[in-house]
């Protein structure tokens, strides 16, 4: 309690002197240091694109998922503690399912975020919980509006609707890569092998623990369902951006001391 | 009506003295649209408490419920998918869907089956499914049908309504149909009279009509 | 709550409760229900006072008429034959009440009492269908053990409007109503001569002979009419015993006994003397 701000950070019911919430800081922190996430919404469909870092070469690949689906027509990404994601997704999930059951229909895209907004915000203004240290993008379809829509949510139950996002390390340069793009334009094929160029441009393979690309989407293709990229795109998309790089690289070559 | 045995109020039957809609009620979906209809008469036993009731109660601009079973279940019923519906569609800023309000009714009628005498029809138009009919019974299940009748002066119109629907009807002759099924049921059911309510609901809108007999 | 009960085989039985979901608890309803069969016909479950009745009301031109008898019955005895059953609910709503004489009573009074804070809370006159509404559902969550069988009057901004409710929770909005043991009497009435668009005075006959009718054709009703109108502008008057067919003053001041009845024979003044014997004599 000697220093300034001590004190005002040992719970999310407290603001600080100037107005901050130490605690869902921190938790916003736990975030940023997550593997890159990416999510865009293309011209057909929204895209989500996840840097997972392997921690363990014995790790099953496709175990410790970042990406799950809470209803057909609606899915998520997620940046930050993987036990923190899950308890959205199991809310997302039971959202999803009470929605169907009282109004029989599938919960609109705009709902969906708002219910786990509400649910995210809780977890910042009560004494006896903890801020969730995780942030999750919702990729979802309205059959109603027949539109398709990106949000993230955030550590403080701010959610906002976006055309493009990236969270975690590498999400500054992925955001301005984003807004190179032409989303009104872009398909989602064109969309996987972009986020996979963007991660592999922000990962540090000296620095950075190994990692695997994880993708889903929500598009034409898959007839507006919410599922996992077959791993042959992945694969594709993979390749391709590991060839852009080395292109990159060699195009670099002359001026290298100036790029770095 | 016999005195109220001394378990019996956890059952689902009229209490001594309950104002019942004894009724006549009826809807049919045709192309673009819905036709609903009922009788007017409201009873306390042998006492017709109300000749010239509206048993089609609106729960949104274009979805409207025919009421049958007990007046006081029912109306509650139809208040609080009212209110339900109009948070709903305020949340998601489009008109609600039938199917909604039918998903809404059902819930109701489901989850409070012991104490309630509630029989309903939820009908109307939608951009999504156009004109659709959904009929709960008693236990609270809901399905969705071509047509549907319902109330004590139903039973004596099964086989005229099976005999006279066919798909594909215009307007005019949804409109024939729920008239002369619902006059046929006046005649025979003590507990229906009174004249026949008609609500027609479209794209266009809605337009209600009396017929007296 | 269940109590133990000995069956007449003399084993330990637990009587059939419904189940506990929370919520309103009828469980004494069931109880009392349980007594009566086991007292059969040799004792009766006490009855509460009730306002067996004739109450109307007619909606005319400028407002609504209430009209209401003043008899209240404790089974077949008058137990009260001037009482109020025409009830305020808001200054410019009333409410006609059959039934159970408390329920109608204290109903009444809890929503005027819930209407009050609404108009301070608002600060705008209360609305008619608001009144209904308030005493439906207060009246549909004690499934009909609150006796309250009403007739509901008034004017707002919409005009003027009439509600039947019913003691289960119903309403309907009708041009003329009535209810009540005598409410069979007065629709009579009303159904034949009531017209849309009557004026006052028109209104307050009709009114007035419905409820006669009932006074004078159901034993449940009796002695006086009272009569409220409530005006568009949600100015009310109220007439308390606007008519009494049934005052026995004038009858009985104008019933001359026969002089004589019991023939005099003798008249004598036995004694006007006091002996004061242990005190003094009172000063006059």
């Amino acid at each position: 309690m000697a220093s300034t701000g001590a004190g005002y950070d040992l719970s999310p019911t407290t603001f600080s002197p100037d107005g901050r919430i130490f605690q869902v800081e921190y938790a916003t922190k736990a975030v940023e240091n997550s593997g890159t996430v990416v999510g865009i919404r293309c011209a057909d469909g929204v895209v989500l694109g996840v840097e997972k870092v392997m921690l363990s070469k014995m790790l099953l690949p496709s175990s410790n998922r970042r990406v799950a689906a809470v209803a057909p027509h609606a899915g998520v990404a997620q940046a930050g503690s993987t036990a923190d994601g899950r308890q959205v997704v199991a809310r997302a999930r039971d959202e999803c399912d009470s929605y169907d059951d009282t109004y029989g229909i599938e919960i609109p895209p705009s709902v969906l975020a708002q219910r786990l907004a509400e649910y995210v915000h809780y977890f910042t203004i009560h004494g006896a919980l903890r801020p969730f240290g995780a942030s999750t993008m919702i990729a979802a379809y309205d059959a109603r509006k027949k539109t398709h829509e990106l949000y993230v949510l955030e550590p403080t139950g701010v959610c906002l609707r976006y055309f493009g996002a990236a969270l975690g390390k590498g999400r500054q340069s992925a955001k301005s890569e984003i807004e190179k793009l032409d989303l009104t334009k872009l398909t989602c094929r064109e969309a996987l092998k972009e986020i996979a160029k963007m991660i592999h441009t922000t990962h540090d393979d000296a620095k950075d623990k190994p990692f695997i690309l994880e993708f889903a989407w929500l598009c034409e293709e898959t007839e507006w369902k919410y599922g996992l990229v077959p791993q042959d795109l992945i694969d594709e998309a993979d390749a391709w951006a590991k060839k852009e790089l080395e292109s990159d690289d060699e195009d670099d070559d002359g001026d290298e001391e100036m790029a770095s | 009506m016999d005195p109220t045995p001394p378990d019996a109020y956890a059952g689902a039957q009229l209490r001594d003295g309950e104002v019942s809609t004894g009724t006549t009620i009826m809807a049919v979906s045709y192309a673009g649209g819905v036709v609903m209809g009922a009788d007017s008469r409201v009873s306390t036993g042998t006492y017709i408490a109300n000749r010239v009731s509206d048993k089609v109660s609106a729960l949104h601009d274009k979805i409207f419920m025919c009421r049958s079973g007990s007046a006081a279940d029912t109306q509650a019923v139809s208040d609080y998918v009212r209110h339900y519906l109009a948070s709903h569609a305020i949340e998601v800023g489009a008109p609600p869907l039938v199917k909604t309000a039918a998903s809404l009714a059902k819930r109701i009628c489901y989850t409070n089956k012991e104490q309630l005498l509630a029989g309903v029809i939820v009908a109307g138009y939608d951009e999504v499914d156009g004109g659709s009919v959904y009929v709960i019974p008693l236990g609270g299940t809901c399905l969705k049908a071509p047509f549907a009748i319902g109330g004590s002066g139903s039973t004596y119109i099964y086989g005229h309504v099976d005999h006279e629907f066919k798909p594909g009807m215009s307007l005019a002759e949804c409109k024939a149909f729920v008239a002369e099924a619902i006059k046929r049921a006046m005649a025979r059911d003590g507990s229906s009279g009174g004249i026949v309510r008609l609500v027609c609901i479209n794209a266009e809108g809605v337009e209600r009509e009396y017929l007296t007999v | 709550m269940a109590q133990l009960r000995v069956a007449p085989g003399g084993e330990h039985v637990l009587p059939k409760e419904p189940p506990q979901t929370g919520g309103f608890d009828f469980g004494l309803a069931a109880r009392n229900a349980r007594l009566a069969a086991a007292a059969g016909a040799t004792a009766s479950m006490p009855e509460p006072m009730s306002t067996g009745t004739t109450i109307c009301g007619v909606v005319y031109a400028g407002g609504v008429v209430l009209g209401a008898d003043t008899r209240a019955t404790g089974g077949s005895e008058v137990a009260d034959k001037n009482c109020e059953k025409i009830h305020y609910l808001a200054p410019n709503i009333y409410c006609c009440g059959a039934g159970t004489a408390a329920d109608t009573e204290k109903t009444t009074e809890l929503i005027a009492s819930q209407l009050e804070l609404l108009r301070l809370g608002t600060g705008t006159q209360s609305r008619v269908v608001a009144a209904t509404t308030l005493l439906k559902r207060t009246l549909f969550r004690y499934q009909g053990h609150v006796s309250a069988a009403l007739v509901l009057g008034g004017v707002d901004c919409t005009g003027p409007s009439l509600y039947q409710i019913y003691p289960h929770g119903s309403t309907a909005r009708l041009p003329y109503v009535t209810m009540g043991s005598g409410s069979l009497a007065a629709m009579s009435v009303f159904e034949t001569r009531y017209a849309d668009n009557l004026d006052e005075a028109a209104a307050i006959a009709l009114v007035k002979d419905a409820i006669r009718a009932g006074i004078f054709n159901d034993l449940g009703s009796g002695s006086n009419v009272d009569v409220t109108i409530i005006r568009t502008g949600g100015e009310a008057t109220v007439l308390r015993g606007y008519e009494t067919p049934n005052d026995t003053r004038p009858l009985r001041e104008a019933y001359v006994r026969p002089k004589a009845l019991v023939p005099v024979k003798a008249t004598a003044v036995l004694s006007t003397q006091v002996e004061v014997t242990d005190a003094d004599a009172m000063e006059l």
